[in-house]
Formats: structure tokens, C-alpha cells, sequence
């Protein structure tokens, strides 16, 4: 039996991501181990064997005390660092990307307006405002290309999540956020809203369909004519 | 001399509802603070298990989304400033006094005072429930512009914003309160560097108050100018900002989880070393410790806010990651007082050992999200939920536990029965990591936190099955304990003054103390005053 536990990285920049993923849940996992130890072991090797038992009333260490703040330290320092070396290539914006796309996210639905068009979106359906259920709007990617995305809300706070790409980013509005994908899987990935956005925020999904540039040109040609 | 053995014996106190009513004394509002925040625990822990059955299986239509989203929200306003951080402020206004030897808090009028804003305010909160659009349903994050006035139009949001708002202003009463009669109400011989630790992780809270609940109260009175007096400070249309309210919220909300965590590191600071026979390791560490933590977290705020990309991610995940040091300090030192030393496992010291085993993985979850690369995946996902549950559900409702076990004797005189705490304990270790374990990788799979439905994809269904079960497991073992107050408090054996062998100056008084407190104060030469009182065979050195 194969237990996935962190799903397969699609974009460039989720390969990063992943990769800091994959060294901070180890480490952490290492360090809690330790600890985890060290109070199972101290349970169970001085556990009271006699009522009348007086251990040694000791109470300080120095040498003992300035390493396991020192040595913390250094290490959360050396985190920091893998961390933000990936953060910062993934917020890193490319000077020219190959499209870009305009994402205005709304309750409950998304449209993607690509710069030269075509305009495409719209909801899943949402029980409140009684439209019926619907296959979830599409965003389509090139593969390999970087599409860099305006992303923006035009009522409430929503945020843009697909898991498969390991980031999200706030749909704010009257802010406009960019970022840069550049999808390096074929494939459809879900994404959903992550900030709650009322009452059908569940269901404020969406789909990232990424296929060959030259189909990418082919779709784009034709949702422009639709 | 007769007469202060006679009070001693009988202390003399009315205890029909009238006097509880108009108590001034630390210790009866001490208890109703903890009975209340009991009570809105016992609610909160409903709306839980209503939120767990909701989500048991895909696609279910237990409640509307509508019903869902005030469950969370009323779940999370009442657990966060309904229970966990109330039940600290009342174990400290019952502990606080007797800790450092004072007859009262400084200002008792003011103390009961806060206790009526608490105990209203909460009800003020719930009350939205019975007005026509229902209670509030933003979260307890109530974000702009989803809790404006064009969105969310009921009243219930209003009330909501006055209910927390009446609860902040108490907090900060009390913080007023806590400060002032460590620093000037302490007894002879008790130095700072003598007072225990929970009364200095009470200090570290109570500047965090200070700090943090005036920017609440801020965000909270432009809302509501905001909702109906016309304001516009969170309004885009008319050049307002929405970041602004989250910036002044977590401004408050992050120092607010250290006054949900900080008095109970000093639980578990108190209860280790008894149980453990060994003096405080480290106490010089333990407080600089508090001190840092408090400060760090005044710095923090914004690691909230790294997928808004409207702040320096930087900045705010280099002083997230800093807290953990001085955290790591305390695990240290806790364990070091436990090395060599002789370790029972009476009730108290199971729910602290649970405490450092369950908030160990909030720690390590809670250093992963502060690396923003991190938390673009986790943030707003069930992995956010599942960490946070480990620090405020395996760490801070664990020390509750502990707490209410270990100075239950000194309230009330009565010992709660060891066989069936137990019980209590491992029902609920068991069922606390049967159901927030799974969370971690409920969000790896992709479910976003506050939604009342998931699709039956990958593993979400039989992960949240099982997390459903553990929130029934927990149930039992909450039940368990509510059978044996009932059972402990019919039975009524009493014990007496220092049933656990303890250090501190409270366990030098009856169980329950009387009304002022002391009849005679031992001498005070360390911070383990009743321990040299032992030693020296119960007469003063």
C-alpha cells in the first residue's frame, strides 16, 4: 500500500515549495522525536519505585542552559534561511511572462480574463443563489510557459488555493496581487476558494486545466470566438 | 490566637446566592470565572460535536451552511475568549493571592466588575442566536468586508461586535488587577525572584493584555462605526482598507494565543516539579523565557498574513521563527526538572505529560507555517486547523485539566476520585489525537478550513470519519469528568491543606482557604515555601 501524504508538486515554483516542505516536516519530525524521547525515557527511568524516594534537588545548569538556547537558535536560523530562499524565488516576478491572466474572484464563482482574450469563468453553482450545480469554471495554463496572475476580489476577502501547485494567495479587494505559475505537469488540478467568503464558500471551486502551447493557442483561439 | 484557630475551622462564610452575587473575595470570583468559562467550554464542545457530525461523511446535510457557519463561529469566539483564556484569568484570580501570600486582590470591587462584563458579554455573543438572521456566522476572525454591513446584515454580527468587545474590556481590567497585586501586595520575604512561576507567567500575560486587547477593542468600535454609524474605515469603495482590519485583529491575535498559552506553561511549571519531587528547573530560564515570548509575539502578528501578500513575509516569519527558541528553552527546562528526579503519575501529572506530548507537534507544526514557502500550502487548510488545535486543545485544554485536577483539593476541600481521572485522561488523550491527527493530512489533501461540505475525493472521507470518532471519544472522557465532580462532591472526604506534597504558598492554608486568606504566613526563604516548611517538620525553621 503507497501512502501519499504530500500531493505531487505541478508548477516549477511548487517544486520548490515541496522541497522546503519535505526538509521542514523531517526536521520537525526529527526534533519532536528527540523530545518525545528524552520525556518517555526520563518517565520511565525515574518513575517513583519508593514512597520515601528524596532525589537530588539540583536546579540550574548554565553550560547546559546557554546550549539548548544556543543551539535552537542556529537552528532555527539555518531554517529561516531554506525558507526564504524559497519564498523568495517563488514571489519572484519574471519580467516578461507569456500570458496574463486577470482573475477576479467572486461569491461564489471566478472568471479569468486573459490579457488579449478570451474571458472565461464563471460558479459551480451555489444553492444560495439557486443556481443549479455546474462543472466548475476552467483556467487553462500552457505547460512549461509562465502565466503570471493579477488576481483581485470584487466583493469579499477570497483566496485562490490549488493544492497541487502548494500555494494560495489572498483575493483582497481594491488590492491587486501577482504571482507567476509556470506548470511543468499536464494534467487538471482542482482549486477552491480558502478564505471563508459566506455561505457557499465550500463550494467555491474551480479547475487548472494545463496543456501543450500549441493546444493552449488552439482553445484560446476558439473560447475567443465563443 | 483562639479565635484565629476558630476561623480556621469555620470560616464563617455566607454562601447563599446573594453573597456570591456581590462577592468581592479573589476566590469566589475565581470560581465563577472558572465555573462560566466551564459552562461556554460545555457549549462550545456541543457546537464542536455538531461541526464533526456535520462533516462525518461527504456531501452531508445534517445543518444548512448557514447553521454551519454560526456553529464556527460561535464554537471559536467561545472557546478563545469564552474558555480558554477566561478559565486562566480565574485560576489566577483564585491562585494569585494565596501564591504570593496577599489577603486579596488589589482592587476587588474592579475584580468583580470584570467578572459581570465576562459573564454578559458572553451571553451578549450568543444572544444573536435568538434574533431573526441568527447569530454571527464571519468566524471568530469576523473579516472585513465580510462582516460589513452590506454582507452580513443581521443583527447578530452587531452583537457579536459588542459582546467581544465587553469581554476585552474585562480582560484588561483583570490584567490591571493581576499586575498590580503581584508587584505591591506581595508577603514578607516574598521577593519577585520567589514568587512561582505561574504568578510570573501571569506578569508576562497580563503586559500581552496591556498590549494586545486595546487594538481589539479598536478594530472592534471602527467595525461597528463602520456597520452603523456610517464609517467607512474598512470600505475600498470609499478608500478604505480591509488589510487594515486584519493587520489591527491578529495585532491582538497573536499575542492573545500566548495569553492562551502562557498561564499554562505556568501549570505545567507548577505541576512538574511536585509530582517529580525535584525543585523548578531553571527558573531564571523559565521567566526570561516568558518575557521573551511575550515580546516576540508582539512581532509577529502579520504570519497570519502571508498569503495577502501585502506584507514583508520576511520579516514577520524571521520573529515567528525566534519564538520557538525560547520555547524549546521551557520544554528543556521542564524535562530537566523531571531528570533524576522521583516521577508518580497521579491525574495531574498525566494531563501535563499530555500537554508536553500534544503541544510538542503544535510546536513543530507551528515552526513549519512560519516559513511563508510553507504556509502558502497550509494556510486557511486543515493543517492550520490541526496545528492550532494541538496548541490550544492538546496543549492548553490539557493544563485546563490539569489545573482543575490538581487545585480541585484546594477549592473545594474534596479530592476528585484518581481511578476515574484516569480514565478521564486517556479518553481524552486518545480521542484528541484521534481526531486532530488526521487534520494534518485532511489539508494536504486539499480541504479548506469553514466549509460545511468536502468532496469524496483521495482519502477526505474516511479521514474525517475518523476524526469524528475521536471528537466522541472526547465527549466520554469529558462526560467522565463531569461524573466524578458529581461523584467527588457527594462523597465530600476531605483532605488536607497540601494533599499533594506541593511547594507554594497556597497549600500552607486550609482546603478551601478562608476568607482572608492566611491565619499565619510561614516564612518565605525560596520560592518553595511549603517545601521548607516540611523539611523543617512543619515548624518554622
Amino acid at each position: 500500500m503507497r501512502v501519499q501524504t504530500l500531493p505531487a508538486a505541478a508548477t516549477k515554483q511548487a517544486s520548490i515549495l515541496a522541497g522546503d516542505w519535505l526538509l521542514f516536516a523531517v526536521s520537525g519530525l526529527l526534533v519532536a522525536l528527540l523530545v518525545w524521547g528524552l520525556i518517555g525515557f526520563a518517565l520511565a527511568r525515574w518513575r517513583r519505585t519508593r514512597a520515601s524516594d528524596e532525589p537530588p534537588q539540583f536546579r540550574n545548569n548554565y553550560p547546559l542552559e546557554i546550549a539548548w538556547t544556543a543551539v535552537p537558535l542556529i537552528f532555527v536560523c539555518v531554517l529561516f534561511f531554506f525558507g526564504y530562499r524559497a519564498e523568495a524565488s517563488v514571489d519572484a516576478l519574471g519580467a516578461r511572462p507569456d500570458v496574463v491572466v486577470h482573475v477576479d474572484a467572486y461569491r461564489w464563482g471566478w472568471q479569468f480574463r486573459y490579457e488579449g482574450g478570451p474571458v472565461v469563468g464563471g460558479s459551480a453553482g451555489s444553492p444560495v443563489l439557486g443556481s443549479a450545480a455546474a462543472p466548475p469554471p476552467q483556467l487553462v495554463l500552457p505547460l512549461g510557459e509562465t502565466t503570471r496572475i493579477e488576481l483581485t476580489s470584487s466583493d469579499v476577502t477570497h483566496s485562490f488555493w490549488v493544492p497541487d501547485f502548494y500555494f494560495k494567495r489572498d483575493a483582497i479587494p481594491g488590492q491587486v496581487s501577482s504571482f507567476d505559475l509556470q506548470p511543468d505537469r499536464l494534467g487538471i488540478f482542482p482549486g477552491r476558494c480558502a478564505q471563508f467568503c459566506g455561505l457557499d464558500h465550500a463550494l467555491m471551486t474551480f479547475t487548472v486545466r494545463v496543456v501543450a502551447p500549441a493546444r493552449f493557442a488552439v482553445w484560446r483561439r476558439e473560447a475567443g470566438a465563443r | 490566637m483562639s479565635a484565629l484557630a476558630e476561623s480556621r475551622v469555620s470560616p464563617a462564610a455566607r454562601s447563599d446566592l446573594l453573597s456570591w452575587i456581590t462577592t468581592t473575595d479573589h476566590k469566589r470570583i475565581g470560581i465563577l470565572y472558572l465555573s462560566t468559562s466551564l459552562v461556554y467550554f460545555a457549549v462550545a464542545g456541543a457546537l464542536a460535536l455538531a461541526i464533526r457530525t456535520q462533516l462525518a461523511r461527504p456531501g452531508n446535510t445534517l445543518v444548512t451552511p448557514h447553521t454551519y457557519a454560526q456553529l464556527f463561529t460561535l464554537h471559536g469566539t467561545a472557546m478563545i475568549f469564552l474558555f480558554v483564556a477566561p478559565f486562566a484569568l480565574g485560576l489566577a484570580n483564585f491562585l494569585i493571592p494565596l501564591q504570593i501570600g496577599a489577603p486579596d486582590m488589589a482592587f476587588p470591587r474592579l475584580n468583580a466588575t470584570s467578572y459581570w462584563l465576562f459573564l454578559f458579554g458572553g451571553l451578549v455573543v450568543f444572544s444573536g442566536a435568538a434574533t431573526n438572521e441568527g447569530a454571527a456566522a464571519a468566524g471568530w476572525t469576523s473579516y472585513v468586508p465580510l462582516s460589513a454591513i452590506k454582507v452580513s446584515t443581521g443583527l447578530g454580527q452587531d452583537l457579536w461586535i459588542v459582546g467581544v468587545f465587553l469581554v476585552s474590556v474585562a480582560t484588561i481590567l483583570t490584567a490591571v488587577n493581576f499586575v498590580t497585586t503581584i508587584f505591591i501586595y506581595r508577603a514578607p520575604g516574598m521577593t519577585m525572584w520567589r514568587i512561582p512561576i505561574f504568578t510570573w507567567e501571569m506578569v508576562a500575560t497580563s503586559l500581552l493584555i496591556f498590549m494586545a486587547f486595546p487594538s481589539l477593542a479598536a478594530d472592534l468600535l471602527l467595525l461597528f462605526v463602520d456597520r452603523r454609524l456610517g464609517g467607512h474605515a474598512f470600505d475600498p469603495a470609499a478608500g478604505g482598507n480591509v488589510v487594515l482590519w486584519q493587520h489591527l485583529f491578529w495585532f491582538f491575535g497573536h499575542p492573545e494565543v500566548y495569553v492562551m498559552i502562557l498561564p499554562y506553561f505556568g501549570v505545567i511549571s507548577e505541576i512538574v516539579p511536585v509530582f517529580s519531587r525535584k525543585p523548578i528547573f531553571g527558573y531564571t530560564g523559565l521567566v526570561l523565557a516568558a518575557f521573551a515570548i511575550a515580546g516576540l509575539s508582539m512581532g509577529v502578528w502579520a504570519h497570519h498574513m502571508f498569503t495577502t501578500g501585502a506584507v514583508n513575509n520576511p520579516f514577520f516569519s524571521f520573529l515567528s521563527f525566534l519564538i520557538a527558541v525560547p520555547t524549546g528553552v521551557k520544554f528543556f527546562n521542564w524535562i530537566a526538572t523531571m531528570w533524576r528526579g522521583s516521577i508518580s503519575f497521579e491525574t495531574p501529572m498525566l494531563f501535563a505529560i499530555g500537554f508536553l506530548l500534544n503541544f510538542l507537534l503544535g510546536g513543530v507544526t507551528g515552526v513549519m507555517i512560519a516559513s511563508p514557502a510553507v504556509d502558502y500550502m497550509a494556510h486557511d487548510s486543515y493543517f492550520v486547523v490541526a496545528h492550532f488545535h494541538y496548541v490550544l486543545g492538546g496543549g492548553s485544554l490539557f493544563a485546563i485539566f490539569a489545573a482543575l485536577f490538581f487545585w480541585w483539593p484546594k477549592m473545594f476541600g474534596v479530592k476528585l476520585d484518581e481511578t476515574l481521572g484516569k480514565w478521564c485522561f486517556w479518553l481524552l488523550f486518545v480521542g484528541f489525537n484521534v481526531t486532530f491527527l488526521p487534520m494534518h493530512l485532511m489539508g494536504l489533501e486539499g480541504m479548506p478550513r469553514r466549509v460545511f461540505t468536502y468532496p469524496d475525493t483521495g482519502r477526505l472521507a474516511e479521514l474525517n470519519a475518523i476524526a469524528t470518532f475521536g471528537s466522541y471519544v472526547m465527549l466520554a472522557g469529558v462526560a467522565l469528568f463531569v461524573w466524578n465532580v458529581v461523584l467527588s462532591t457527594a462523597r465530600g472526604e476531605p483532605v488536607g491543606d497540601d494533599p499533594w506534597g506541593a511547594n507554594s504558598l497556597e497549600w500552607a492554608t486550609s482546603s478551601p482557604p478562608p476568607e482572608h486568606n492566611f491565619d499565619r504566613i510561614p516564612p518565605i526563604r525560596s520560592e518553595r515555601p511549603v517545601y521548607d516548611l516540611r523539611r523543617s517538620g512543619g515548624r518554622a525553621p
